[in-house]
């Protein structure tokens, strides 16, 4: 391999390897040893929240969905296939979770829809279901789907001001991105080394030719 | 190439492997979300069990509550013929001993036979149980028209003696409905019309029936004719037997046969006799419906007939395995 090639892709080594170390610590440092991923956002706008598979279902992990009303008033966390979720809200007033930025914690919400769903109280379709009063609280295990969570009013008054957050919790997380840093800082370290090496072997082979020139 | 070499781009590959990817993604194990599964059972057997507790027990409150606020919970517990039998059999409650005709009567520890298999509407719960009453099972259909409405109880009817029914695939694999029943020996609204045109009066010939001859039907033929010859001197009588639309639903049973239920309406007609008076104070029902203790021109009393029939998938008839009745209403003039 040339020389220059060499050095080029050590130096790309070094900066990928420190890149991924830093990465790796800042999400060990954020997950926490408990492995914890939290995202919230307070709904502005009244009508249910939404979380659609591509957010609940994303990874093999439980979800723990807490929504909180401001007013104290009831509210229920429900979830149930998509398709069903989907005709039972309708075209109702919804807020959607449309983006999670980590590790900021937060939430995108996109609003669509007007009115309420009363069919969100009276359906057969939730799978799962938590109701109370200023605060409910779910625990979304994988394997069923796409599914969809709803948090709405528990009783006939809009749902306003409420707090969504949802919890991921995964201990490998923590180990992962432990051992995501270590490549990282191993690569890093390496490919630094290798170039300390060349450079190294470069000076010497200038140096012996300096030598041999003033032994002729 | 040199071990060194090779040990080098190892580690170039791992690196931009590992960032080129996204990171956070390998680390998180994100990924997309799964693909709907059209055949998946929409409903838990435990959401399911759930749902047959509240109805029965709102059943239960309904049926046997003197309390008229009370009984708006059979709206929670019925629906279309369903509720129209209950609210009947509540009103004749006086005259109509609950226990010998209800076939409806919320009963204890109903057996889950089928939930639904996809996501299409509308979706039904078969339950089974034995009511208190009695040694015979009741059957019930619960159904859903859209993912709004909750399951309510559509029709039941108390199985026959000496009839059985076939096995229906498991809980967690789902039952589907029958929708246009061109896997059976015969599609089950062709079934329910014949049933229903079978069973006029006068009659009607009728060749090669799709259904084989059943008590329920030989008893109502029989009362007619009774009836009638006992009303003859001085009225006519008549009885029409009529599918209620949107009442007949199919449920594929594991070996391919179909569970078919079905509501009829029946109506005797009395058309009187000139000159004539007929004292309907004996018929308790009838005078509690209408008011009348004597009719001089016509009167009618409608039934629902709650029929289910064991529809073969491949050869033979249709088999008559549950059927129970309910006065709803009438009329006199």
């Amino acid at each position: 391999m040339p020389a220059i090639v060499r050095r080029v892709l050590g130096v790309v080594v070094v900066v990928l390897g420190a890149a991924l170390a830093i990465f790796g610590a800042w999400n060990a440092f954020g997950l926490g040893p408990s492995g914890e991923a939290r995202f919230s956002v307070t709904a502005k706008d009244p009508g249910a929240l939404v979380v659609e598979p591509d957010v609940l279902n994303s990874v093999e992990v439980p979800v723990r969905i807490t929504a909180t009303r401001s007013d104290g008033g009831s509210v229920q966390v429900v979830v149930a296939p998509s398709v069903d979720a989907r005709a039972v809200l309708d075209r109702s007033a919804v807020s959607t979770v449309s983006g999670v930025h980590y590790p900021a914690g937060t939430l995108d919400l996109r609003t669509a829809g007007v009115g309420s769903s009363p069919g969100v109280r009276t359906a057969d379709v939730w799978r799962l279901s938590a109701k109370g009063v200023g605060s409910a609280q779910l625990v979304v295990n994988q394997g069923f789907g796409p599914e969809t969570a709803v948090v709405a009013s528990g009783d006939a008054g809009p749902l306003r001001g409420v707090t969504m957050t949802l919890t991921w919790a995964d201990r490998a997380w923590f180990f992962d991105a432990l051992a995501v840093a270590l490549i990282g800082l191993i690569g890093a370290a390496f490919a630094l080394g290798d170039l300390w090496h060349a450079r190294a072997q470069t000076g010497s082979i200038h140096s012996g030719s300096r030598n041999r020139g003033v032994i002729t | 190439m040199t071990r060194k070499d090779r040990v080098f781009a190892l580690s170039i590959a791992i690196s931009v492997s590992l960032t080129g990817c996204g990171a956070a993604n390998s680390v998180l194990g994100i990924h997309a979300p799964p693909k709907v599964n059209p055949s998946a059972v929409p409903l838990t057997p435990d959401q399911a069990r759930a749902i047959l507790t509240r109805d029965f027990t709102a059943a239960q409150q309904g049926d046997t509550t003197a309390d008229k606020t009370l009984r708006d919970v059979l709206r929670t517990a019925y629906t279309d013929e369903g509720l129209r039998a209950a609210n009947a059999r509540v009103k004749l409650a006086k005259v109509q001993p609950t226990g010998a005709v209800s076939p409806l009567l919320a009963p204890n520890e109903p057996r889950l036979l089928a939930v639904p298999r996809g996501f299409g509407y509308p979706r039904v719960l078969l339950a089974q149980t034995v009511a208190s009453e009695g040694p015979l099972p009741i059957l019930y259909l619960l159904t859903s028209p859209d993912a709004a409405t909750p399951y309510r109880i559509g029709a039941s009817a108390t199985m026959l003696l000496s009839t059985s029914l076939k096995p229906f695939d498991s809980l967690a694999k789902g039952s589907p409905l029958v929708t246009d029943g061109t896997e059976l020996t015969v599609a089950p609204d062709a079934l329910l019309g014949a049933y229903a045109a079978g069973m006029a009066f006068p009659a009607k010939a009728s060749a090669n029936p799709p259904f084989a001859a059943d008590v329920f039907s030989g008893q109502v033929r029989a009362k007619a004719a009774s009836v009638a010859k006992a009303v003859a001197a001085q009225a006519t009588f008549s009885q029409t037997h009529k599918v209620v639309p949107q009442s007949v639903y199919a449920v594929r049973q594991a070996g391919g046969d179909a569970l078919v239920f079905g509501v009829i309406e029946r109506t005797d007609s009395f058309a009187v006799k000139t000159g004539q008076a007929v004292n309907t104070a004996e018929n308790k029902e009838f005078v509690l419906l209408t008011g009348k203790k004597r009719v001089t021109k016509s009167a009618s009393i409608t039934r629902l007939e709650f029929v289910v029939f064991a529809v073969p998938r491949s050869s033979g008839q249709a088999t008559l395995v549950a059927a129970s009745e309910q006065v709803v209403a009438g009329s006199g003039s």
